[in-house]
């Protein structure tokens, strides 16, 4: 009996000293909690849990704006230049000149006149629905100061945004919103879309509150519709058809003005080698990354190829095809630094399209109106609500009051200082690595930080100097 | 003028054939503009033929025509004495084209104004994403014409094959054959007396004799208007 109890008492004993006892994780070094104390599981994670609550009341998929939230994608943060040392030699960087004209449309000889812009960026598709006239507005007089131009989007071209924009590519989308011969004959060119980045393979989303009369007058529609685009264009079907369409835009441009294409990146190879012969001047490839005013979620986060990969992609599918130089390659999706820029036309774009950036310049998340963050049940900084229309900056929505609190000519300079600042750093590196012009930036000029990266850009993996492959 | 184009009792006669599509728009477009008259021979089906036409002139092709013929127009006449391919009058803003024979799918596509006469029948999707207007066929519509129709009127006096205003939203298609069967959403309801005498008075206009027809009105059950959870079933049939 002694010896059990003596058994016992050791075991006790033992336990008092494993245990931490009451208040153990408020010990823990800060940061560290007990997910087991929280009940958080790796699967089960609180916004899933969320999202099965939402859904089960709405009984429908959930619908957001902004950009993709998937994790771990990967970014142009996974390359790195590697400035001129003693192989290659650099340029001042204060003195020597990097040219940044970019032209677009003169590669097959087809338009009259192709579209020069003084910088390597412009402003992405964005429609007036989906940004207040306010923005739109704004964006074209920044892009103006900055040399370079916007798209309209898919809602028609508004008065303003064509007053302000020197020059302004007009969109033909699957809905054809107010596309007739006196519009296409306003724009400097004329794009054609078959998908975008952030929900590829179906049409542009606009809820209700933001169609507004103005909206609904511009797009055909019934005010207050949640309008739902088409997928597939009224008139044309494959690739065969859509040449005779070009053509067709051609005629009634009296090819003077370079016709787009638009796809979200997909099949990027496949897709832009098919795209290059149907006689486009130039393919616009939009990676999952791009933002959209209004999508269903799980298209944001579970559809599209990053940028990072389309653009190598692409680039190789205009090579293998003979169509480099003769179509232009303009990518998109998540650019949000002169790095990003850099990095993008190092991997084979000619031109880079900034959206979700240009609305954070505009004013997008910034510390104003907290209180009308917070009735979204949101913050500055991780806004995301632009489908709602009650955007507290006046960017994405269609709300009069709203809409008044982007001041044009403030918006606009903070535009031009962006893609200003965008350029200088992109043309920095341009320098670092011995390049003139950044349409000089190459491949080589580029280390992978990741085998993914490495295996998927063909750039080699830092250290090891070749591609990573399989 | 080149050789192939001729001067004949005031109508100018223009040969098409395997001429650059741009150089015979280039004198169709000229002439129409101008108010003047033209007779396209040998259009051959090829397409492109009279695209982005102003004016108040008239253009005739004695033969059949490719894809997006008119298409972008706003003005002229356009006369094809035979049939027409895809995307006949795509984008008409104004202006008037009569086809002979049949159309190809999408006839009137997101067309924003101006009329559209078929004599005999119209492929699929007629009258798709359109936006106002009249698109008349005499004969039978194609699958899914009118879908997601925003305004103006796509008139049917033969059948309408089948998923007839798919998705409308204040479009309207007129059928005074058979329906066979109706598109997502899309409801049949009598028309007003006022709205019959309306097309009635388009048709004799047209030389279309339609009385006594039968219509029935095919517009927008309006349940895709609103994302809804009552209105879930509709949506995933989409």
């Amino acid at each position: 009996m002694a010896d059990d109890l003596s058994v016992r008492n050791g075991q006790q004993a033992a336990e008092e000293l494993i245990a931490f006892g009451d208040g153990a994780d408020a010990a823990r070094p800060a940061g560290i909690t007990s997910s087991y104390a929280e009940g958080r599981s790796s699967r089960w994670q609180r916004e899933v849990i969320a999202d099965i609550h939402a859904k089960a009341q709405l009984g429908r998929y959930q619908l957001r704006g902004f950009s993709t939230f998937q994790r771990n994608l990967p970014t142009f943060d996974d390359l790195v230049f590697q400035p001129a040392t003693m192989t290659r030699l650099p340029l001042e960087g204060y003195r020597e000149q990097c040219d940044t004209t970019t032209v677009l449309g003169d590669g097959l000889g087809k338009a009259e006149k192709p579209i020069t812009l003084d910088i390597p960026i412009y402003i992405a598709a964005m429609s007036f629905g989906a940004l207040s006239a306010t923005a739109k507005a704004a964006l074209g007089r920044g892009a103006r100061k900055a040399g370079t131009m916007t798209c309209t989007g898919e809602g028609g071209m508004l008065e303003e945004e064509r007053e302000e924009n020197r020059t302004l590519v007009y969109q033909l989308t699957p809905a054809r919103y107010m596309v007739d011969l006196e519009h296409v004959r306003r724009a400097d060119a004329i794009e054609l879309v078959v998908g975008q980045g952030a929900k590829p393979g179906t049409g542009g989303l606009l809820l209700g509150m933001k169609v507004s009369e103005r909206v609904a007058r511009m797009r055909s529609l019934p005010q207050g519709v949640d309008q739902r685009s088409t997928c597939r264009h009224p008139d044309f079907l494959g690739a065969d058809d859509m040449a005779i369409k070009i053509e067709e835009l051609r005629e009634a441009t009296d090819y003077r003005v370079p016709i787009f294409v638009k796809m979200g990146a997909t099949r990027p190879y496949y897709d832009t080698a098919v795209a290059a012969k149907t006689g486009v001047d130039v393919i616009v490839l939009d990676g999952m990354e791009g933002g959209t005013g209004a999508s269903p979620e799980l298209l944001l986060d579970h559809t599209g190829v990053p940028t990072l990969a389309a653009i190598p992609a692409a680039r190789r599918a205009l090579d293998d095809t003979g169509m480099s130089g003769k179509v232009k390659l303009v990518a998109a999706g998540g650019i949000r630094s002169g790095a990003d820029v850099a990095k993008a036309l190092a991997l084979g774009a000619d031109c880079v399209m900034i959206g979700t950036a240009a609305l954070m310049a505009l004013g997008c998340n910034s510390p104003r109106y907290i209180e009308d963050y917070r009735k979204l049940g949101t913050e500055p900084g991780a806004c995301h609500h632009c489908h709602t229309g009650l955007c507290p900056v006046g960017v994405a929505t269609q709300d009069p009051v709203l809409s008044e609190r982007v001041d044009v000519e403030a918006a606009s300079e903070r535009i031009y200082r962006f893609l200003t600042a965008l350029t200088m750093e992109a043309t920095l590196l341009a320098k670092a690595c011995g390049k003139s012009s950044v349409h000089n930036l190459e491949p080589e000029d580029l280390r992978a930080l990741t085998l993914e990266a490495s295996a998927f850009t063909g750039i080699p993996l830092i250290g090891a100097d070749k591609p990573f492959s399989w | 003028m080149t050789a192939e184009t001729v001067e004949h009792a005031g109508v100018l006669e223009i040969v098409a054939g395997d001429r650059p599509i741009r150089e015979v728009n280039q004198e169709i477009r000229a002439a129409v503009a101008a108010g003047r008259d033209v007779v396209v021979e040998r259009p051959m089906s090829r397409h492109n033929l009279a695209v982005a036409l102003s004016g108040a002139g008239s253009v005739t092709f004695r033969g059949s025509v490719g894809y997006y013929c008119g298409g972008l127009s706003n003005g002229g006449r356009i006369v094809v004495e035979g049939n027409s391919g895809w995307g006949t009058g795509e984008g008409l803003a104004d202006g008037h084209i009569t086809v002979h024979g049949n159309a190809g799918m999408s006839l009137g596509a997101a067309m924003r104004g101006g009329t559209i006469h078929v004599k005999g029948n119209a492929g699929p999707r007629c009258g798709v994403a359109q936006k106002a207007g009249n698109i008349v066929v005499e004969g039978n519509v194609g699958y899914s014409t009118g879908f997601m129709g925003h305004g103006g009127r796509v008139i049917c006096l033969g059948d309408a094959i089948g998923s007839v205003g798919d998705s409308l939203w204040e479009g309207s298609v007129w059928v005074a054959g058979e329906i066979r069967t109706l598109g997502v959403d899309a409801k049949v309801i009598t028309p007003s007396a006022e709205e019959v005498a309306e097309v009635e008075s388009l048709l004799s206009g047209l030389g279309v004799d339609a009385a006594g027809c039968d219509w029935k009105q095919v517009v927008s059950g309006q349940k895709l208007w609103y994302f809804e959870a009552r209105d879930a079933k509709k949506w995933l049939m989409i």
